[in-house]
């Protein structure tokens, strides 16, 4: 094997480093502005009155940079990093590893400075505007050719379960952001997604859900694969342990987005999907934390020495809890007491912080000395930096479940033999939760604390000292046409043969009736039996074979792709090609009027999906206190759809007509005016700023583009209406005694305000 | 203290796979029994579950137990009403603490924010959104049985929310009489046309 030509290669360590020191920046930023919006949610003043500060325009920003900014930027680094060494090949191009890393910092520039400004499109995890979109999408494309460029490159043949990990994650992200982010401009700054109501609502959290799976996920397995041997100098605790989670994973994973849907209008057969397939994932996911516990076996005695080994085993734990608790909350009954509250966030935060946080601050400890070649300035500071991030951590979660918990009671606690509800006013709910939401404050602030001393320590340990890239020696061997799998190899074998005859057969019996379905029952049991037989008979040529794809990185690269695809397209598929006026229960939405619309665009601009969601479940206590539970036709022309996800304060699906405009008007500008004890922001700034109407035409124009049957105007006829109503609501406010220009924002807004629940006709079901 | 634990015997049986990656060493063990029943039991609960469901559909639609359920408190809320066509009972109630301090709660934590705390809504403050319910000017009847009608179905064109749905008949006729308890039984009462 060694009769090669022996060379020494030196790694690209310069775009490792770039992309780490971005991470820590990012990362306080990120945290930064998680603690002052936690801080506004207890005092709403701390937005100092100022639109860009404000909650619905901060959240997004904090939740954005958390994601693609700390994450992404410290994925990279790992990525970078261990792939260079376990294929034993320099990054292929040092101007794409530049274009990557300027580029992405570019993109998180671009998001600090829009997402303030109110430009965003209205989806979580997915705000940025069109242009940033192509942007991102153009940046991961580069990644992705940097990535297999080298891996064409290697003098390592055989691929390391890591870089497996890697591989699902750049397919798999590059084929959720485009399709998510598919939508149409309007102009420069403003788009709708292509999808509406419940398609752009099962689009958006197959793509949110497996954000988390492949974007907070699969890279950082990949990453605790090589740092965390690396640094207990263990071997993992096991191969095939990998192999089934890997693969069991990356499948299951993708067909898990509708449980954020769990009791809505969607249909049933996907919430169960949802549901069911979550539940399922619960062992490949433990799969992961097993090899990664289970390799620590034989070097807990660094447990008490080395930070790096404390961050990974506390992260990897953390991991362990937040893939439980993800099953755990996707049981349909679970979902109803936690959906829509604060369980939810400290859910996310016990993968955030404890899962990515740990792990990235166990991996920067680890890197620091080897790419400055110098020690860590202060090993004490570090283990201070890990009790301040878990006491910190564990009191946020507690403080998340404690409230989460308790609101939820509280919504759906009835009174009087059921009749009613116990507490009728949400604002009760809300304050009896803010004590734990300032202990959340407190919990984040620890941790931000800890994670700036860690920037302290990185950088008296890297000041002034000589960056260093690492150096390896290879052999050159030439190519052996003997153990190319070519497309026969890859599909035509044993593995890969049963899982997609057993997967046909199991579609079979999952969509079909009558005959059809005992058939594809009869055929999965059958091929599940064969298989068991092929495999307890001739189990090592399944190795063998592995064996063989693994020294095939398009192959690997390919049958990784067809496991991640097929849960999206048997899920949105049949919900985009039916007509979506069948999709409508018994409900039509009728289309917003031209003012309307432009009260939305300002309810999205403001992120008021943030807090308030537009979905009644079909839940009693859902149907008490906000009325008739949703239909999936009322949403139906709704670009983008905005069901929420969360309920700081009440849904809004069928808010219209309820109160008069007066009370609107009072409580967008001062809300503790009506609902005392409120943490809403008050709305100054709508009051003062114009609506938007010459916007309108471009905006109606790319909506019929879409479907959606707004009637042919003309650009003066849109301005007209659009005016016209404006008027109509203002005098009907100066009736109330409050005088307003027609076109100020706060009279758009409240004319879409008074029409949720309100527009749609009865069609037969 | 002792300083690091010596590793645990390597058991002989476990296998180090041949290869190493950058001197990354893999074991090739078993898969854990409970981990292997965790994920066949969860694949079973989801076969079995998705048959209860969609299949043999033993189980009801969201949407059909949420209707059934609904039902089922609309008859427990005609079994358990009073009768609020009678004026008599309602000046009977204003006249009882026990009801009129209940009423009180519940009218300063949803009432008092547009009629105000000291029920003088636009007499006390033009600004504010709801009407005077001291003075003896009504606009929709002062019957207490109108009064108890209005409170209950709302009026919606004025912003006044239907409160029956939310609090039940029990909590809307307390705040009934504590409206009531500024008021007295022989005075005279005048139509008013909203201002």
């Amino acid at each position: 094997m060694t009769s090669g030509q022996k060379t020494t290669i030196e790694f690209n360590d310069h775009v490792v480093r770039q992309f780490m020191l971005a991470a820590v920046l990012w990362g306080a930023v990120g945290m930064l502005v998680g603690v002052l919006i936690a801080t506004q949610l207890n005092f709403w003043q701390a937005n100092l009155g100022q639109s860009w500060l404000s909650f619905g325009r901060l959240r997004p920003l904090h939740t954005n940079a958390v994601i693609f900014a700390f994450v992404g930027n410290m994925m990279f680094a790992g990525i970078y990093y261990s792939t260079q060494r376990l294929v034993k090949a320099r990054l292929a191009s040092d101007f794409l590893s530049a274009l990557h890393f300027w580029g992405w910092q570019l993109i998180i520039v671009a998001a600090a400075i829009t997402l303030p400004l109110g430009l965003t499109r209205g989806k979580e995890y997915a705000e940025l505007i069109w242009p940033i979109n192509i942007a991102v999408a153009v940046i991961w494309v580069v990644f992705g050719a940097n990535f297999f460029w080298t891996l064409a490159r290697r003098h390592e043949k055989s691929l390391y379960v890591a870089v497996w990990f890697y591989i699902a994650t750049i397919v798999t992200v590059a084929m959720l952001y485009i399709v998510n982010h598919l939508s149409i401009p309007t102009s420069l700054l403003h788009s709708y997604p292509v999808f509406g109501g419940v398609q752009d609502g099962l689009v958006q959290w197959w793509y949110g859900h497996n954000a988390v799976a492949f974007f907070l996920t699969t890279p950082i397995l990949g990453i605790m694969y090589y740092f965390l041997p690396k640094a207990a100098e263990r071997p993992v605790y096991s191969y095939r342990l990998s192999v089934i989670h890997f693969w069991s994973l990356v499948f299951l994973y993708i067909w898990a987005g509708p449980h954020h849907l769990l009791n809505t209008a969607l249909p049933n057969w996907l919430q169960l999907l949802g549901m069911t397939f979550s539940l399922m994932l619960w062992a490949p996911s433990w799969g992961g934390m097993l090899n990664g516990l289970l390799t620590l076996r034989g070097a807990w005695g660094k447990l008490r020495t080395d930070p790096v080994i404390k961050f990974f085993a506390a992260g990897v734990t953390f991991y362990g809890m937040a893939t439980f608790e993800g099953p755990l909350l996707s049981i349909k009954a679970v979902n109803a007491l936690g959906h829509y509250t604060d369980w939810i966030i400290g859910h996310v935060h016990a993968g955030a912080l404890g899962w990515n946080g740990f792990m990235a601050a166990g991996m920067f400890y680890w890197l620091v000395p080897r790419l400055w070649n110098r020690p860590l300035h202060s090993t004490g500071l570090a283990n201070l930096h890990f009790w301040l991030g878990l006491v910190g951590i564990l009191l946020y979660v507690a403080a998340m479940w404690a409230s989460g918990i308790t609101q939820g009671l509280m919504l759906n606690a009835t009174a009087e033999n059921g009749t009613i509800l116990k507490y009728p006013n949400f604002i009760e709910t809300l304050n009896a939760i803010r004590p734990l939401m300032l202990l959340r404050v407190v919990g984040g602030t620890l941790y931000l604390g800890g994670f700036l001393l860690m920037a302290w320590n990185i950088w008296r340990s890297i000041a002034g000292a000589r960056a260093v890239n690492g150096t390896m020696e290879v052999y050159v061997e030439p190519p052996a046409p003997a153990d190319r799998l070519g497309l026969g190899g890859t599909f035509l074998n044993a593995p890969v043969v049963f899982s997609t005859l057993g997967l046909a057969a199991a579609c079979v019996w999952l969509f079909t009736s009558g005959w059809l379905n005992l058939l594809g029952l009869v055929a999965t049991i059958l091929t599940v039996l064969l298989a068991i037989g092929h495999f307890e008979s001739r189990g090592t040529r399944w190795g063998e074979w592995y064996d063989r794809l693994l020294i095939n990185a398009l192959p690997f690269t390919l049958l990784t792709f067809l496991s991640v695809v097929v849960g999206g397209l048997i899920q949105i598929i049949p919900m985009l090609t039916i007509d979506r006026r069948i999709q409508t229960e018994d409900r039509l939405a009728a289309v917003y009027t031209p003012l309307e619309l432009a009260g939305r665009d300002i309810y999205v601009r403001e992120g008021c999906y943030n807090c308030h969601s537009q979905m009644i479940r079909t839940l009693v206590p859902d149907v008490m206190r906000y009325g008739d539970y949703s239909r999936l036709g009322e949403s139906l022309w709704d670009h983008p759809y905005q069901w929420g996800s969360k309920r700081s304060g009440p849904d809004l699906a069928r808010i219209g007509g309820k109160y008069n405009h007066a009370w609107h008007y009072d409580h967008l500008r001062d809300p503790r005016s009506i609902s005392t004890g409120s943490n809403m922001p008050a709305y100054t700034w709508l009051l003062e700023h114009a609506t938007d109407y010459a916007a309108l035409p471009a905006k109606i124009r790319v909506q019929r583009m879409l479907g959606v049957p707004f009637p042919s105007w003309s650009p003066a006829m849109i301005d007209t209406l659009a005016r016209d109503q404006a008027k109509q609501i203002a005098r009907e406010l100066r009736e109330q005694g409050r005088y307003t220009d027609p076109d100020r924002e706060v009279v758009a807004l409240t004319a879409y305000l008074q029409s949720l629940g309100k527009k749609w006709e009865a069609t037969p079901r | 203290m002792n300083p690091v634990p010596p590793s645990p015997p390597e058991d002989p049986g476990i296998k180090v796979r041949p290869h190493t990656y950058d001197g990354i060493q893999e074991y090739d063990q078993r898969l854990p029994n409970w981990w292997l029943y965790t994920l066949y039991g969860t694949i079973a609960f989801a076969v079995i579950y998705w048959f209860a469901w969609q299949i043999a559909r033993i189980i009801p639609s969201d949407g059909e137990s949420v209707d059934a359920a609904l039902a089922r408190v609309a008859a427990a809320k005609m079994a358990g009403s009073i009768d609020v066509t009678d004026n008599t009972k309602f000046w009977e109630m204003s006249r009882n603490p026990v009801f009129v301090d209940a009423g009180a709660k519940t009218y300063s934590s949803l009432c008092s924010a547009c009629h105000l705390a000291s029920l003088r809504g636009k007499s006390e403050n033009p600004a504010a959104v709801g009407p005077d319910l001291t003075d003896t000017a009504w606009i929709h009847g002062g019957l207490p049985a109108e009064v108890y009608a209005t409170a209950a179905k709302g009026v919606l064109v004025k912003g006044m929310p239907a409160w029956e749905p939310v609090l039940g008949q029990k909590k809307t006729a307390e705040v009934v009489a504590f409206i009531l308890s500024h008021h007295r039984p022989d005075e005279a009462a005048t139509a008013e046309t909203p201002k």
